[in-house]
């Protein structure tokens, strides 16, 4: 449980953070709360050659709203977010994921944008930002560009991140509307990842019908995915039983899951169907 | 743990069973092969920096190939251990003709330990579809071209590339087939 030898290195800017990323690209982590990267070094299936600690940079944690977007800083901890009063009036879901995440040490380092950079197959933070349909701000060497969060995930633990980019910021539009969302999910006993998780953002027209859904599952795959067929199924439908029934029924349409010792492939589409069903219930109260 | 799949290679079968068992092909092939020597007839030993994401690891190990039956059929047995683990196993690996497309199946039992087995279980499954996906798109390419020509080059940029045109190419065909 010792990590291999690492260099060490905390810039005080971004800016600084980046050009050091650039100089190193694949030697070189980047350390935001650490609670992946770091159980991985000490098991040694991680070895970077030098870690940048971008936890003492300024700025980098913050949820405020500018416009009609949530903007939320790669650095503010799962347990800010869970915590946030505002977040709980405007955007339910955020504090609901983020809630639901590990435990109380890893709500408290754990951040956003690390759990995002991951990207964890079982994270929590993937369906919730695909739902929201967020942006990735992201910082290179020339500026920055911005990634949608349906782009972002690329397969498992890999994004569109390049080597020599480091993620800053996350921008949700603000819900508008009549709207409902929820996060739900099956947690793993012994990790608290979800073996499946599923976020559910509904808008509804004057008379209740679905007028837009928005649904993303974790888990049950290489990488959080939209389930399109279930939203297709919604749309501009009466959120009755029947119709809810037969959207969740499709949450796994197209996708390959994959099985492991805890759930198997099959008993993970099961339970992404069930899982899907009582997240759009819940959104629709 | 079973692991099994098949990918469409758009390529003659022949070629496609002279490159999966070429040794030249497979080091240029197989994600992240640093070496990959001959010991013996149909009998390798090879070095892998293997991983995804932050998540990677050096393993050596041998590979055999039995069974060998040309253009059709092979079974290859492999172990190999490295820091993060050891990993055993064999597997059965079938070529089919099908609308001149040659269809590869392979079904195998692999039995993984060590810490990736305690810690990663639940990745397992994912990491080696990823892992078949990269290595079969290498082979289509190899298999394109004919013995004596140049062959190919690989690289992360040209493996996404050709990925995403294969799937394109596979969504019109299967558009086309089933008009609904």
């Amino acid at each position: 449980m010792i990590p291999a030898q690492f260099d060490y290195v905390v810039p005080a800017t971004l800016a600084e953070a980046v050009s050091l990323l650039s100089q190193h690209q694949d030697e070189a982590k980047i350390l935001a709360g650490g609670h992946s990267l770091i159980p991985a070094m000490k098991l040694r299936l991680a070895q970077p050659q030098l870690l940048i600690d971008i936890g003492r940079i300024k700025d980098l944690s913050y949820i405020r709203e500018e416009g009609s977007e949530i903007r939320i800083g790669a650095m503010t901890t799962h347990y800010q977010i869970e915590s946030n009063a505002r977040l709980k009036q405007i955007c339910p879901m955020l504090p609901a994921c983020a809630a639901q995440i590990g435990d109380v040490q890893v709500r408290n380092r754990g951040t956003i944008g690390g759990s995002l950079a991951h990207a964890d197959p079982a994270a929590d933070w993937p369906a919730a930002i695909i739902a929201l349909n967020a942006e990735m701000v992201v910082v290179n060497g020339k500026g920055q560009r911005v990634i949608k969060a349906d782009d972002f995930f690329v397969d498992m633990l890999t994004t569109a991140l390049d080597a020599n980019e480091i993620l800053s910021e996350i921008r949700i539009p603000a819900p508008a509307g009549n709207f409902g969302q929820s996060y739900l999910k099956v947690p793993q006993p012994a990790s608290g990842f979800a073996v499946v998780g599923v976020a559910v953002h509904l808008t509804r027209d004057a008379a209740g019908a679905c007028e837009a859904a928005s649904v993303a599952v974790t888990g049950v795959t290489s990488k959080a995915y939209r389930a399109s067929a279930v939203e297709a199924a919604l749309k501009g439908k009466a959120l009755d039983d029947a119709t809810i029934r037969d959207a969740a029924s499709h949450a796994t349409d197209g996708v390959d899951a994959n099985g492991d010792i805890y759930a198997s492939a099959d008993y993970r589409r099961h339970l992404a169907s069930v899982y899907t069903r009582r997240a759009i219930e819940a959104a629709a109260k | 743990m079973k692991i099994e799949g098949t990918h469409e290679l758009y390529a003659r079968r022949q070629r496609v069973y002279e490159v999966l068992t070429d040794p030249a092909v497979l080091k240029r092939c197989i994600p992240g092969c640093e070496s990959l020597e001959k010991t013996g007839e149909n009998s390798y030993r090879a070095t892998l920096k293997a991983g995804v994401g932050t998540i990677k690891g050096i393993f050596t190990g041998s590979v055999e190939l039995e069974d060998l039956r040309p253009p059709a059929h092979y079974r290859m047995t492999v172990s190999g251990k490295g820091q993060p683990g050891f990993l055993k196993g064999s597997g059965d690996i079938d070529l089919d003709e099908r609308d001149g497309l040659t269809v590869v199946s392979y079904t195998g039992d692999v039995q993984i330990g060590g810490t990736i087995a305690n810690v990663g279980q639940r990745m397992i499954q994912g990491a080696v579809k990823m892992m078949a996906s990269q290595f079969f798109t290498a082979i289509e390419a190899e298999a394109k071209v004919e013995a004596d020509e140049t062959p190919p080059k690989h690289g992360f940029f040209r493996t996404a590339l050709r990925w995403l045109s294969g799937k394109l190419r596979r969504m019109f065909r299967g558009k086309r087939s089933n008009p609904s």
